[in-house]
């Protein structure tokens, strides 16, 4: 596991993503305000750099009076929670799948290959929105929510790989040898398949990231006493001529929370060497 | 044709990256283009109760009865009305000199079909409701006739006035059926219908042959702008002369620009908290605390400019059941005291759940989170959710709602038992508070013939609702408007804004 | 012929998918906490009028048998109507489908240019010192969803710069021409230029922001398959035929490396599709996705269904017409 930190995107990429993970665990210590603390006198105050500015609102206030930089520090945490926790559950889900379906073949294959058709012939983000409006809100139904969209992500790109290594010399010799079809797939299987998983599942953060802000944007993500920042967004737009950054912060944050994972994902699957078919969403 | 309007376009892409913030299209002398909010989804009049279209309506129909600027009942159509002692008669006297767009003329024939015959012939209409008390109305001339109720019905004459109270002609109606009426629309109003667009547009023209006063504007043009911030940029760039609803933050901002002057207006549309009886708020203390909680002051100041006063009671002040010499206090000290009575602390906070709307009116969503950062602070919890504004009667229905609901509700007649005797009945569809010891007391004063002692019934249920919790009015609503300079408009306390109502200055 | 078969395959497997989804759709909206019969109801309406709403709803019967009332209705076109705006569900996904086509395809122009010509750049890049520097933007621009490029423009070129439109499909009082919905194909067909115009201007925002986050894709997989093409042999045989670069790229390189970028297109325009919700949404830009989000916040179920089969059958209709086109292009699978 050295030789992917030699490449530069791998070393930024995990630095982005080491920042966020900062931001989110240390909120409480960093952040300078209590996030859902309102001054209804002091309602969109402009950042420090701009004329009104103030050092104790760094990136100015929202609507209600709250501490947009406080606020922001706070979503990481959300984020960065529904990246990891839904990214792992489709990878799961989906991995699983393609390793029965590749190893076994036959019509356990065509089962699950029929499923991916039918979940492909929806765009994911009707999926999801369709997923959340019977699940209701919260951090928890939209983290099932992505494992239950996105893990043919991971079936499709695993289900190829898993064929093809199924029918290498090595695997044969195994099952010869008196190995368990679960020994088999453990042991031989999914060693030579981890590389190409430990790739989609960094892209697949960024895509997570991304699908909470867009569910808390339009009011079916996350609880709304939760800090997410689809929800800043959707706040911020009201107020786009009198607050600018109220808009413009939590719109940086999620670039860069997914700049910082797909960075990852690119440098590793070159220094990985794997191929995949790309394409997002 | 085609040349003219290629000249237009490229004129129009000549100037477009000038246009915006410069008025650029001149005001036609005697016609005004409005920017509004909301389609009229059917034209007949009676079928649906539509506060977003009444100003629309009131255009092209005329109602029974009127209300002036200050909201008082006015003759109309009708001249003269008279309640029988009981409440269980009302005899109207007709004017003699109405006709309808088609030139026939208006009489009480056509008063019995608009609020009688239709209902009976089983008509889909709204108005079903608001004379569910008719039993019959005799025609006892052209210009007069005689309702009659199976109950008391002292609100009748303010109902003439209200919503889905519009006469339309018998004749015209039983010639082309229902579903014709509604695309050509007949009525008496100061304009008719000239071209209407879904989702698009509105095209009026001046009635030559009004009874009442001539209207100034020849032609009206109304535009559906559903999206605030398109009516903002169409008003700024002069597509429109007039717009409304836009949010009251863009007031201070579109107010500096040359050209345009804006309206900051209370209406008759209240703004409160409706509430449960049992659940979390069982107990009558923590629904005390939690009404001494807010700061409507601030609310006010945050998000509608100062402009919308706070109320104590179920009304508006100048609305007769409103009572100027009662206030609700906002005091953080009492409501913990009332919270520590029951036990409740800043540590072991009372936990409620809440539900508000998010852009059913302005502000709403902002305003359910600053209530619950101010209960926050004197030990109440509650869980917000949001909810579509339909869903309100369903919940209700289902006895499904929180708590507390951020609500709002308009009644352009500021009649107290359109206000309390609507909010608050556990039979109709917009009151969660289910306890029938103070339901049964406002179902009674739906039948009290006496003016005087009906309007001080009211009040005392009004002055009782507040002091037991049974509801928690915020603020009285605003109305924003932004308009050209030179155009003048009549401020209607119940907010509507009218084409006939509206002169070049 | 063998491309007829080829649609006509896809076609036969694309009934059972929809099926299937219909099923799935039918099932998991039943399941909400909602009762559709009292919302379709005014406010004011009694108990005994929303249990006769339920039965002529067809609500108080078993799942199955709902399932094949509606099945049998929306085969004759009939998909209930709207809870909440109390009209044929159908009729408003005809009138809303036609706008998000038509920015569905307005994106996918701006992505296939973008996509395409931003593939010949990297592609002209490599193993420059410039690669990097690309490829980190390309990375980079790979971040930015829909919906914030939608964002940031209505920022940029509505607030800041008030230079363009951002709500909307035509200016306000504009009067729709109605004739296919397709207001760019209208306005033409009507000789009405003034509509053109607003029509095209009001696209440009929207478009652009959907068409630019599903661009970087096509752009890598285009320099991939063209860097792969290179290694064959007839490539390097042209060269030493004397055969000029320029000739090269586009009558040899270029035919064989569009073949793997059209394959992921059809993806991507599959997903386009469904991320013209958001845009909508941010943009007012009356569609189906602002309908599709208006039904899921007030629950309206024949609204969701409707509109959820719709984006299925769009999406299985671009993946059949990327078959046809690969098989048109690519001669090796047609018979000689």
């Amino acid at each position: 596991m050295i030789a992917p930190l030699r490449s530069a995107r791998v070393v930024a990429g995990l630095l982005i993503v080491l920042l966020m993970l900062v931001c989110a665990l240390g909120a409480p210590w960093l952040a300078s305000h209590d996030p859902d603390e309102q001054d209804l006198v002091a309602m969109l105050l402009p950042a420090v750099w701009q004329q009104g500015g103030d050092w104790a609102h760094l990136l100015g206030t929202d609507g209600l009076g709250r501490d947009v930089a406080s606020r922001l520090l706070y979503g990481a945490r959300v984020a960065m929670l529904v990246a990891g926790t839904a990214s792992l559950g489709a990878a799961v889900v989906g991995a699983s799948l393609a390793y029965v379906a590749g190893y076994l073949g036959g019509w356990v294959d065509w089962v699950i290959g029929r499923a991916i058709d039918v979940w492909m012939s929806f765009p994911p983000v009707i999926l999801s929105l369709i997923l959340m409006t019977g699940l209701g809100t919260g951090a928890r139904n939209v983290i099932l929510a992505i494992v239950l969209v996105d893990w043919t992500r991971f079936c499709r790109v695993l289900r190829a790989e898993v064929i093809v290594t199924a029918h290498r010399d090595y695997v044969t010799a195994a099952r010869l040898s008196g190995f368990s079809h679960v020994r088999t797939v453990l042991r031989e299987i999914v060693p030579a398949t981890v590389p190409l998983l430990v790739t989609v599942l960094t892209l697949e953060m960024g895509i997570a990231v991304v699908v909470e802000a867009i569910l808390s944007f339009v009011g079916l993500g996350v609880k709304s006493s939760q800090i997410a920042w689809g929800q800043m967004i959707a706040d911020g737009r009201d107020a786009v001529y009198q607050a600018p950054l109220a808009l413009l912060a939590p719109v940086g944050a999620i670039f860069l929370a997914v700049a910082g994972f797909n960075l990852l994902g690119d440098g590793l699957r070159r220094s990985l060497d794997v191929r995949m078919v790309e394409g997002r969403e | 044709m085609v040349e003219v309007s290629r000249r237009h376009v490229l004129q129009a892409a000549a100037i477009a990256p000038l246009a915006r913030g410069v008025p650029v299209w001149a005001a036609e002398p005697d016609g005004v283009t409005i920017g509004w909010p909301s389609d009229v989804t059917s034209w007949d009049p009676n079928q649906r109760f539509t506060p977003d279209a009444h100003a629309i309506m009131k255009a092209v129909f005329d109602q029974p009865l009127d209300q002036d600027a200050k909201l008082k009942l006015s003759p109309g159509l009708i001249t003269k009305w008279d309640m029988a002692a009981d409440a269980k008669s009302l005899t109207l006297d007709f004017r003699d000199d109405v006709l309808f767009h088609d030139g026939s003329k208006m009489t009480a024939a056509d008063f019995r079909w608009t609020f009688f015959e239709r209902i009976k012939a089983g008509h889909k209409v709204d108005i079903a409701q608001s004379m569910r008390k008719v039993t019959d109305i005799e025609v006892v001339s052209p210009t007069r006739a005689i309702m009659r109720f199976d109950s008391p019905a002292p609100t009748v004459p303010v109902w003439l006035a209200f919503l889905g109270s519009f006469l339309v002609p018998k004749a015209y109606m039983e010639k082309v059926g229902v579903e014709e009426f509604a695309r050509k629309p007949v009525g008496t109003g100061p304009y008719k219908l000239v071209e209407h667009q879904m989702n698009a547009r509105i095209v009026l023209e001046r009635n030559e042959a009004y009874w009442g006063p001539k209207p100034k504007m020849k032609r009206v043009t109304i535009e559906i702008i559903k999206d605030p911030s398109a009516r903002v940029a169409a008003v700024q760039s002069g597509q429109v002369d007039i717009t409304i609803n836009v949010p009251v933050r863009e007031l201070t901002r579109l107010k500096a620009l040359p050209g345009l002057a804006t309206d900051l207006t209370p209406v008759t549309k209240v703004i409160l908290l409706q509430v449960r009886n049992d659940e979390g708020f069982a107990d009558q203390n923590i629904r005390l605390a939690a009404h001494h909680a807010i700061d409507k002051k601030a609310l006010s100041a945050a998000f509608y400019a100062g402009a919308a006063v706070p109320l104590a009671v179920l009304g508006v002040p100048g609305s007769p059941g409103y009572l100027d010499d009662y206030k609700f206090d906002f005091d953080p000290e009492r409501a913990r005291a009332l919270l520590a009575k029951s036990g409740y602390s800043m540590d072991k906070p009372a936990k409620i759940r809440m539900a508000s709307t998010n852009g059913q009116f302005p502000s709403d969503y902002d305003i359910a989170r600053a209530i619950v950062q101010m209960w926050k602070k004197v030990g109440i919890e509650a869980d917000l959710e949001v909810i579509e504004y339909a869903k309100y009667f369903e919940l209700n229905r289902g006895n499904k709602l929180p708590e507390t609901t951020l609500y709002t509700f308009d009644n352009a007649t500021g009649d107290p038992e359109i206000y309390t005797g609507y909010l608050l009945n556990p039979k109709l569809p917009f009151s969660p508070w289910k306890d029938m010891n103070f339901g049964q007391k406002v179902i009674d004063q739906f039948n009290v013939a006496d003016e005087t002692a009906r309007i001080a019934g009211w009040r005392a249920l009004n002055r009782e609702a507040s002091e037991m919790g049974a509801a928690m009015p915020l603020l009285q609503s605003v109305l924003t408007v932004v308009r050209k300079k030179g155009l003048a408009v009549v401020p209607y306390g119940n907010g509507w804004i009218l084409p006939q109502a509206m002169a070049w200055g | 012929m063998i491309l007829w078969a080829t649609l006509g395959r896809r076609l036969v497997t694309a009934v059972p998918i929809l099926c299937v989804v219909s099923v799935l759709l039918f099932t998991a909206l039943r399941v909400l906490p909602v009762d559709p019969a009292a919302m379709s109801m005014p406010p004011n309406a009694t108990k005994e009028e929303i249990e006769a709403a339920r039965r002529e709803m067809g609500l108080d019967r078993p799942l199955p048998e709902q399932y094949g009332l509606w099945l049998g209705r929306a085969m004759r076109g009939d998909f209930g109507r709207s809870i909440h705006h109390r009209r044929d569900a159908g009729a408003l996904v005809r009138e809303t489908l036609p706008g998000t086509i038509e920015l569905a395809l307005a994106a996918m122009a701006v992505s296939s240019v973008l996509g395409l010509g931003g593939g010949l750049l990297l592609f002209g890049l490599r193993e420059r010192t410039m690669e990097p520097v690309a490829e980190t933007v390309t990375t980079l621009m790979m971040s930015v969803p829909e919906f914030l490029w939608a964002l940031l423009f209505i920022f940029v070129f509505g607030v800041a710069l008030q230079a363009m439109p951002f709500t909307g499909r035509l200016d306000p009082g504009m009067k729709l021409p109605g004739l296919t919905g397709f207001l760019v194909l209208d306005a033409v067909l009507t000789g009405r230029l003034d509509i053109l115009w607003s029509a095209l201007v009001h696209l440009v925002l929207p478009a652009v922001a959907l068409g630019l986050a599903f661009a970087p894709p096509i752009m890598r997989v285009l320099r991939a398959s063209l860097i792969d093409t290179y290694h064959e042999d007839y490539i390097r045989q042209a060269r030493l035929r004397g055969v000029s670069e320029g000739r090269i790229l586009i009558r040899h390189a270029l035919k064989n490396a569009v073949l793997p970028t059209l394959t992921l297109m059809g993806v991507q325009f599959g997903f386009l599709f469904g991320g013209s919700l958001l845009v909508e949404v941010i943009y007012s830009y009356p569609g189906m996705g602002n309908l599709m989000v208006d039904a899921v916040r007030n629950a309206d179920l024949p609204i969701i269904q409707v509109v959820g089969l719709t984006y299925c059958v769009v999406v299985l209709v671009i993946n059949s017409v990327v078959d046809g086109l690969y098989l048109v292009l690519n001669p090796r699978l047609r018979p000689r």
